[in-house]
């Protein structure tokens, strides 16, 4: 050791330098080795949405799930993670896309993959979403690969076959939510035979319509029916109109003939009233009366005659001209 | 110089170890299947997730999907027993079963899903060809899709395929058919629309012939008890007068004759005779 309390300042300059210097990178190294390890070690940390979870394999085996919240694993190839959202309902829209959303969305029709054939051999152009989310997170993640196409061409041929068991008429009616409903069923049991862990939550029928060539045949039924309501509301407001007038007109009749019928009687009574009181004076002086009673008459004669002649054996009336009399008088 | 030795001992450790960690471990995941091949030949085939161990260099290790897949075969058209085309959309969901067949006989998925494609649409055509247009749009639909993924399943198992699932997403009418179907719904709603219109003009008819019946009938029940009340009346008038006029018929007939000379005679030219006993005063003045 005591060489080196001789004071030699070249050597000693070069020993604390090539020191220094050797230390220097040690310490990098050091540093470096330190900083590449921990940036591997914190390859571990993922962090999960608050609609997720992760899955977490070690060795590529499913060994635990993580729900939301930030998490460490090993790094790789020791562990790795899957996340999966369970609990966003995504959508599968069916004959339509949406092709932008917000206030005020707009939408694209799919003529082909709307247009369905009915049972009763007719085309319907349907529109419908489906509504699904993931269940079973596992299930989900390890046994299907494409679990939105799955769930499309499901409910597609699901749909399809379901309006093919109805007429036209019932799918554009009555049996609308049935089909919606049954088809959400049909296709959940087909999706739990897959073991996907996909949960159906709702189908929802949207348009359900004639296609687009066939409306105004449509429409004109329609307007048949309307027609048929105007036909038969005519010819109610033609009877409210003839049967009171009937009914008014049979009164008339009616009364008309009270009317009669009472004159009748009345006349009748009248007159016969009349003569018994007139034969009770021709009983009290029957040859009096009787001789009253012819010149009254002959008198009532006289005057109702227009002219009176006094015929010398009936000569003078050789002389009259009765046509100028009785034609002039007409006129 | 002895600081430097271990340094690059401890780098050269680590290389081989990363080498060595890499080339004779393998992982398989939860979604995979591997098999290991040594020149070509299968040593061995893990279908468990884990990590499993290999000769380093030697070994290769091909790893496969486990997980259920979804092959859309393209629209073909298809023939039914009633010689009508149809546009049949089928998918099949298959899942690779038997990893060493599948490596024996296909290799790739590539492979794989155009040997399905041939497969499953010759079934589908073979299937579909022995029913009816109504039956396959219809009530035999899951019968022929379960023949068909049947048929299907047998003929990809040499493969190592196992089918999960065919089905028929869209069976539709070639556009010529759909123009067809199309006129022919427009003709049968402008008959209904026809019959509608025709029905309510016979129900407008029958409701108004109805009301003119029932107009009429009115009318003519008021005729008729009008010629009752008519009638009636007239015969008590008749009663009336031949009770009266019985009490004396010399006197009724002097007295109707009486009247009628009254009421006679009106405007008209009265021609007495000189010996009329109405002028007979006249004679005796004279």
């Amino acid at each position: 050791m005591a060489e080196y309390e001789i004071f030699n300042p070249n050597e000693e300059f070069n020993e604390e330098g090539n020191n220094h210097e050797g230390r220097r990178w040690r310490n990098i190294i050091i540093i470096g080795v330190i900083i590449a390890i921990a940036a591997y070690l914190l390859t571990g940390i993922y962090q999960v949405g608050p609609s997720e979870v992760a899955l977490v394999k070690t060795f590529g085996e499913y060994k635990s799930t993580a729900g939301p919240g930030l998490h460490y694993h090993l790094p790789y190839p020791f562990q790795s993670h899957v996340i999966v959202d369970v609990r966003t309902i995504n959508k599968v829209e069916i004959g339509f896309r949406t092709t932008s959303t917000g206030r005020a969305p707009t939408y694209r029709y799919l003529t082909d993959e709307a247009e369905m054939i009915t049972g009763d051999q007719n085309i319907i152009s349907i529109e419908a979403v489906v509504q699904y989310r993931v269940n079973d997170p596992e299930a989900y993640a390890f046994n299907v690969i494409q679990g939105y196409d799955l769930v499309k061409s499901t409910s597609e041929s699901v749909l399809r076959e379901r309006v093919a068991l109805s007429n036209l008429e019932n799918v554009l009616t009555t049996e609308r939510d049935r089909i919606a409903q049954e088809t959400a069923e049909r296709v959940q049991s087909i999706l739990d035979s897959y073991n996907s862990g996909i949960l159906i939550q709702n189908v929802y029928m949207q348009a359900v319509t004639p296609p687009d060539p066939v409306v105004p045949a449509f429409d004109d039924v329609n307007n048949a029916r309307q027609d048929q309501q105007t036909s038969i509301n005519e010819a109610l407001r033609y009877g409210n109109d003839i049967i009171p007038r009937a009914e008014g007109e049979a009164q008339r009749i009616l009364n008309d003939a009270q009317a009669y019928a009472y004159e009748q009687v009345a006349q009748a009574t009248g007159e016969t009233e009349r003569f018994k009181a007139l034969l009770e004076e021709y009983q009290n002086s029957a040859d009096i009366t009787r001789k009253r009673l012819i010149l009254d008459s002959v008198q009532q004669m006289i005057k109702n005659a227009k002219l009176q002649v006094v015929s010398e054996k009936g000569d003078t009336l050789n002389f009259l001209d009765l046509s100028e009399i009785i034609g002039g008088e007409a006129q | 110089m002895k600081n430097t030795t271990l340094w690059a001992v401890v780098i050269i450790i680590v290389f081989f170890g990363i080498l060595f960690g890499t080339t004779a471990f393998y992982i398989v995941d939860q979604t995979q299947q591997a098999i290991v091949l040594r020149f070509g030949n299968i040593i061995s085939i893990k279908t468990e997730p884990g990590i499993y161990v290999k000769t380093p260099f030697i070994d290769n290790v091909v790893k496969l999907e486990k997980r259920i897949m979804i092959y859309d075969i393209p629209v073909e058209r298809v023939i039914t027993s009633d010689r009508r085309t149809i546009l049949a959309d089928t998918y099949a969901l298959w899942r690779i079963e038997d990893p060493q067949k599948f490596i024996e006989t296909l290799r790739t998925v590539e492979v794989a899903m155009t040997r399905i494609d041939d497969i499953v649409y010759s079934h589908a055509r073979d299937v579909i060809g022995n029913y009816t247009f109504p039956e396959v749009l219809s009530f035999q639909r899951v019968a022929i899709l379960e023949d068909i993924k049947n048929r299907s399943e047998a003929s990809l198992q040499d493969f190592g395929i196992n089918v999960v699932d065919v089905r028929l997403k869209r069976t539709d009418l070639p556009q010529e058919n759909t123009e067809a179907v199309y006129e022919r719904m427009k003709s049968e709603r402008y008959a209904m629309a026809a019959q509608l219109r025709a029905e309510g003009e016979r129900e407008a008819q029958r409701m108004k012939a109805e009301a003119d019946r029932e107009a009429s009938m009115i009318r003519s029940d008021a005729q008729k008890e009008a010629e009752i009340i008519r009638g009636t009346a007239e015969a008590s008038a008749l009663n009336i007068y031949s009770e009266a006029y019985s009490l004396d018929q010399d006197f009724y007939e002097l007295q109707k004759i009486t009247d009628i000379y009254k009421d006679s005679f009106n405007n008209s030219v009265l021609v007495l005779p000189n010996d009329s006993p109405l002028l007979k005063l006249f004679y005796e003045v004279e």
